[in-house]
């Protein structure tokens, strides 16, 4: 099967764009029990809106967890059935002095 | 003049994903892992890893055909904090479908999330 990259999933650009959304929908903000809702679902919104610009043949799933600081431990995993050569992810984490904020994108190739 | 065809190949009836069964097998799953488990700084990344890991082969074992499969888990601590999760997907409505499962006890809480995409 020839890796054509120009098809493939390339995680950085995308890193580098998530990660700024995530910095400007939380900025400075303190955890607050009834924005995180909305912070959650402006952060996912305005990610899968720079994807979808991108203009790229992919299907794009993209989760967010926001928790707050309270020196609870988290963590996350995944696990893929799919094609490796086409399909990709992209993990950031922003940690706030309030609260940590972990977005995942799942690129899957059409 | 030219014109294009798309034919859509919608999943047949019965290898459909059925997200009914998803969900089943995934409550079996962490079900087994955590039943009784005590949040565990040192054994948590692997029963996270593991729990995804079993979820996926799970799900591969129903043989939809034609999906391809991601499983995301998060397990967390409870100690009284917010937690919030959202997702949203760019995708195509009629053919791929989500489900999700959470399961806690008075020391953690795990929610385990699969995406079936249809590969056309």
């Amino acid at each position: 099967m020839d890796v054509d990259t120009e098809g493939a999933f390339v995680a950085d650009e995308i890193k580098t764009s998530v990660k700024e959304t995530v910095d400007s929908v939380l900025h400075d903000a303190v955890y607050d029990h009834d924005k995180v809702s909305q912070w959650t679902n402006q952060i996912v919104e305005d990610c899968t809106k720079k994807l979808v610009g991108l203009q790229k043949p992919f299907k794009y799933i993209v989760t967010c967890v926001i928790m707050q600081r309270t020196g609870a431990g988290i963590h996350t995993a995944a696990s893929c059935f799919w094609d490796s050569s086409s399909d990709g992810y992209a993990v950031v984490r922003v940690d706030t002095k309030s609260m940590y904020a972990i977005a995942t994108v799942f690129g899957v190739a059409l | 003049q030219s014109f294009s065809f798309f034919i859509v190949n919608v999943p047949v009836s019965q290898r459909r994903f059925k997200p009914m069964q998803a969900r089943e097998a995934m409550e079996a799953v962490l079900k087994e892992k955590l039943q009784g488990q005590q949040y565990s700084v040192e054994q948590v990344p692997s029963w996270t890893r593991d729990i995804a890991d079993a979820v996926k082969n799970k799900l591969k074992e129903f043989e939809y055909d034609r999906y391809k499969i991601i499983v995301q888990v998060v397990i967390g601590e409870l100690r009284g904090e917010g937690v919030k999760m959202a997702c949203r997907c760019f995708w195509d409505e009629n053919s791929d479908k989500h489900v999700s499962f959470t399961f806690s006890n008075d020391s953690l809480f795990c929610t385990a999330t699969a995406f079936a995409v249809y590969h056309y």
